[in-house]
């Protein structure tokens, strides 16, 4: 359950400035360990600063979602949900300097499959890998401790498709008179996938985001929710507590809204110059 | 030397080299064969002295003096029964006290002082301390601890020394073919005339012999034996004294059931049995017949995905809390008119 979880009481914070402070501080934290011997001037041109980070992140994150979706067997979407989850929270207190993502992100997966029990073999896992398969199983097994170290080994992760298929099942039972509510799942689970790439995963709880979901797509396919949400979801409920629900879900949608599209082309770039600084023994791990 | 002699046949060692004294608690000797004949019922009288005798308490006389032998088969008896350790008495003083009477009571009967008196003595001891007599037979006394402890190590030493010759001498007879299979090998490959090759082998055979006490390649020296236990208890009981205390244990709190109480942070989720008669279990994959017997229903499903769904609904983090009592002022007003402020989405 979600409000007795390890997720809710250390892994959920209350906003986006919250995580950017964290952010910041890991950057921050990571510079001035290695960047003694810089002047100010150089230190900032050497490092990658919080932005250029973030710009990394998240097309890793992307790079975590389409290694996702090509993975062979075909993998549940909840594991996806889970190693995004797990990649996040990793790169809160860690600067994408110390430890590459492109290592991060299979190590990730693999966890997840792990702890969200789709079964696959490390030799399996890695056959989904272009190249240096060998290489990548043996970093993958080496990093997995590390990863739950730094995950604090709160490992069970509580996503927003479950939450979901719970209002659908409410809804098909309690409002029989929607019909087309298939026809809105499609649009939940993009939704719930755009919400991946951004922070919400981190500030909201799970049944907030699937909520969210269900409405956005349904008013797109100009259903009206509302009267199912107001009079029948939470209709013996305190009205603060209502107050706060609809106060949530308006913050996911302006997150969602928000955050800008990545331009990848612009983050090829970064990476290059992240990987000439990052040179053997220039790129210190701990 | 004087000959030994069965009192009532006569039968002396010289003529019967088997002879065997045997002697009762009276004190007085026969042989084996008269023994045989006379106590056939199991029970009679001394020939000497007409005391009546079981047949059960013959032994065979260890001593040549009749008195010693009765002596010592009388203070065996009384000791069974005077048996208090020093533990049992206050004061040294008064443990050798009691001592010097137990001394007594068996010089009284073996001389046949005041017989009468002393078994009625005994016969009371007997009677007061029955218990404490049972006890102590029991027990080991300090001293037979302590000498049980001696006997152990000495055991323990002698496999230790046997095991370590044992090794040395395997080394020894190692060392002795190598050498022998070293010469044999330099005879057949050496360019050297033989005599040379085996007096320098004989030669360093002597080197070796000398440095003996500490030859490399020596096995090395058995572990010394476990004395105590992995707790740190000492092995022996002899160096143990008595029981360690056992803790004190500290009787905390009484515990009090307290019930679990969950915050579900949403509205409230329907239980297993509305479930199942409001028909929710029909929007999930019913279970198959091979799950059901494994357990599973089809109801655990559904009722997790509810409680997935409507719990953590109304989470808000503390910020949000502050923000929103702010805004409560005025979307109440906005809410009373019906619930068209979901404009959501």
């Amino acid at each position: 359950m979600f409000p007795s979880s390890t997720q809710l009481k250390f892994w959920t914070y209350s906003g986006t400035a919250e995580l950017n402070r964290l952010r910041i501080e890991a950057n921050q934290q990571f510079v001035q360990k290695y960047g003694r011997e810089y002047n100010e001037v150089s230190r900032n041109e050497f490092f990658l600063n919080t932005a250029e980070e973030t710009k990394i992140r998240r097309h890793y994150e992307y790079v975590l979602k389409e290694f996702c979706n090509g993975f062979q067997p075909t993998m549940p979407r909840y594991v996806l949900g889970t190693a995004m989850m797990y990649l996040k929270r990793f790169y809160l207190h860690n600067s994408v300097m110390n430890f590459h993502p492109e290592d991060i992100v299979y190590t990730c997966v693999y966890l997840a499959c792990k702890v969200e029990e789709f079964n696959v073999s490390i030799l399996q896992f890695v056959a989904n890998v272009k190249s240096k398969r060998e290489e990548m199983a043996e970093m993958i097994l080496s990093q997995e401790l590390l990863l739950m170290h730094e995950l604090h080994y709160h490992l069970t992760v509580h996503g927003p498709l479950r939450p979901l298929e719970g209002l659908f099942i409410d809804i098909k039972t309690r409002c029989p008179d929607v019909l087309e509510t298939e026809q809105l799942r499609r649009g939940a689970e993009d939704f719930i996938d755009r919400s991946f790439h951004t922070d919400a995963c981190l500030i909201f709880a799970p049944s907030q985001i699937a909520l969210a979901a269900l409405l956005s797509c349904s008013s797109k396919f100009g259903l009206n929710l509302d009267s199912y949400v107001a009079n029948k979801l939470v209709v013996s409920s305190d009205k603060e507590d209502m107050m706060k629900m609809v106060e949530n879900i308006k913050r996911i949608n302006l997150i969602l809204k928000t955050t800008e599209t990545l331009d990848r082309g612009q983050v090829k770039e970064l990476l290059a110059e992240a990987g000439a600084m990052s040179q053997p023994g220039e790129q210190p791990q701990e | 030397m004087e000959d030994v002699c069965c009192p009532r046949c006569k039968t002396t060692r010289y003529r019967n080299p088997a002879l065997k004294l045997m002697v009762n608690v009276c004190g007085h000797a026969l042989c084996e064969n008269c023994m045989d004949l006379l106590f056939v019922r199991g029970s009679g009288a001394c020939p000497e002295c007409g005391i009546a005798l079981r047949r059960s308490n013959f032994r065979t006389q260890m001593f040549e003096d009749s008195g010693v032998e009765k002596e010592v088969d009388i203070r065996k008896r009384i000791l069974r029964e005077y048996n208090k350790k020093e533990e049992d008495f206050g004061s040294l003083r008064k443990y050798n006290d009691y001592l010097e009477k137990v001394e007594t009571i068996i010089f009284n009967l073996t001389n046949g002082i005041d017989v009468e008196h002393t078994k009625k003595l005994v016969e009371q001891n007997k009677k007061d301390n029955q218990e404490l007599i049972k006890k102590n037979r029991m027990k080991l006394s300090h001293d037979e601890e302590l000498i049980e402890a001696l006997l152990e190590e000495e055991k323990q030493n002698q496999s230790q020394n046997r095991l370590q010759a044992q090794r040395e001498e395997e080394w020894e007879r190692r060392q002795k073919r190598k050498q022998k299979e070293a010469l044999i090998d330099d005879l057949m490959f050496l360019d050297m005339p033989a005599d040379r090759i085996v007096q320098s082998h004989r030669q360093e055979v002597t080197s070796m012999g000398g440095r003996k006490d500490h030859p490399d390649g020596m096995p090395p020296a058995p572990p010394p034996p476990i004395t105590r236990f992995s707790t740190g208890i000492t092995l022996h009981h002899g160096q143990q004294h008595g029981f360690i205390p056992v803790p004190k244990q500290e009787v905390g709190e009484m515990y009090q059931y307290q019930p679990l109480v969950l915050t579900q942070l949403g509205p409230d989720v329907p239980n297993d049995e509305c479930l199942i008669t409001n028909n929710y279990v029909a929007r999930v994959r019913p279970a198959t017949t091979q799950e059901e017997a494994g357990g599973y229903r089809a109801v655990f499903a559904c009722h997790r995905s509810l409680q997935d769904a409507f719990c953590g609904l109304f989470f808000a983090s503390a910020d949000l809390l502050q923000v929103t009592s702010m805004a409560t002022g005025q979307s109440t007003a906005q809410t009373s008119s019906g619930h068209s402020s979901m404009d959501i989405g």
